[in-house]
């Protein structure tokens, strides 16, 4: 990811047919909500972010193709394990670039995710989510 | 040139056996025992490897059919239903999962009951206790190892009524009276349980870095027979305090549709 290319504020999507199981998410349905198999990277711009129980979320606005601005939410990982994980409270905070990758809702009309990876504009990685895979 | 050899050869010894009985060297408490104590996990708690190579590509909301998901191969209680429980369990699916309500599990998703539902959890020694503490959902067992038996003045509970007892290095955690109300894995996974379930779990620190966890789990209400759980490896955290995972009820089976109305005005 550049900073042209999160100014343009595209946003990309992939869908891969995988064969995977469950993920080791912390304690509700993964599966009654998400899509293992329809893997999702959003690129654009964040608008909110609460690291709060049981689950944090990210907000951010990102464009389309078009150029038509849609909101997306990520759900992600306990704060505790973002925390661990180097996501601190204020490190990411509105009006940051980022990449976000995960997982789309079942429901493929809303613009909502599981999180597994964060991107920053300076292009970091941040584990977010669990991964969609054999429990460890 | 006596003296130098000697010197060496010790100095060799020393070397060659130093590292070795330092790695297998067992913290104990002032009674002997060793020493549980510390915050335990299995090396991190949301995975760090990158995520394979995936090229963004410009487009509309998703419509491609998802593949059928691969079963899930972790050997899990629900294995051993007896014929009436496998009817049960045909009643039910994810949505039914009690953690969906904040219920905490009899066991844990990890098959470790330290963990619960989540990843992390802390061990307290005492001379007459061994407190067990769970990051998700904050909560605790109280496993007293000064011989007293299992209360009889307590309701049935989620995490039940557990005593300890120490054989010779292993700590063995014996748990009854649990309500059957709960299931034994979270994440939707179909696990009731009944009221006769018993939970022996045996905790070895085989070296300084490790704790190895061994469980029998018996209830013959609604098992064929007892499920010996395979061993569940912890490492020693680097950090020796446990936060707070708690849990509010709104990140239930609605918690889609909840969070796109809350925050975007939809459906």
């Amino acid at each position: 990811m550049t900073r042209t290319h999160a100014r343009s504020g595209v946003v990309g999507f992939s869908f891969v047919l995988l064969s995977l199981t469950a993920p080791a998410w912390a304690h509700h349905s993964f599966a009654a909500e998400f899509d293992a198999n329809a893997p999702i990277t959003v690129r654009g711009v964040i608008t909110q972010v609460r690291l709060e129980n049981p689950h944090s979320w990210f907000f951010l606005e990102a464009a389309d193709a078009g150029g038509k601005v849609e909101k997306w939410s990520f759900e992600a990982s306990t704060p505790t394990s973002l925390i661990r994980s180097g996501v601190k409270p204020g490190f990411i905070k509105a009006g940051d670039e980022v990449t976000i990758r995960g997982y789309h809702a079942r429901d493929p009309s809303q613009n909502v995710g599981a999180g597994r990876e964060l991107i920053t504009a300076d292009g970091r990685s941040f584990a977010i989510g669990p991964m969609v895979g054999p429990a460890r | 040139m006596k003296r130098a050899c000697l010197t060496a050869i010790l100095t060799f010894a020393v070397v060659v056996s130093v590292p070795s009985s330092a790695g297998a060297q067992v913290p104990r408490t002032a009674d002997g025992h060793p020493d549980l104590s510390g915050v335990w996990w299995p090396g991190t708690d949301v995975p760090l490897a990158p995520l394979p190579p995936q090229a963004p590509t410009a487009g509309a909301a998703p419509t491609a059919p998802s593949a059928p998901r691969a079963r899930n191969p972790r050997p899990r209680f629900a294995n051993l239903y007896q014929p009436s429980a496998v009817d049960k369990a045909k009643t039910l699916s994810d949505k039914d999962d009690p953690a969906l309500r904040c219920v905490p599990v009899a066991f844990g998703t990890l098959n470790v009951s330290l963990y619960g539902l989540g990843f992390v959890g802390q061990i307290v020694q005492t001379p007459k206790f061994v407190v067990l503490l769970t990051e998700t959902y904050h909560s605790f067992k109280l496993v007293p190892t000064d011989g007293r038996k299992h209360r009889d003045d307590v309701a049935p509970s989620f995490r039940g009524d557990s005593v300890g007892r120490w054989e010779g290095d292993t700590l063995v955690v014996d748990t009854t009276n649990f309500a059957d109300t709960n299931w034994m894995h979270a994440e939707g996974e179909v696990s009731f349980h009944s009221d006769a379930l018993h939970i022996v779990e045996r905790y070895r620190r085989v070296d300084k870095d490790t704790l190895e966890v061994d469980a029998t789990i018996e209830d013959p209400k609604v098992l064929t027979g007892p499920w010996k759980v395979p061993t569940q490896t912890l490492r020693l955290a680097p950090f020796d305090q446990i936060m707070e995972v708690g849990c509010t009820g709104v990140e239930s089976a609605a918690l889609m549709d909840a969070a796109a109305r809350v925050n975007y005005g939809k459906k």
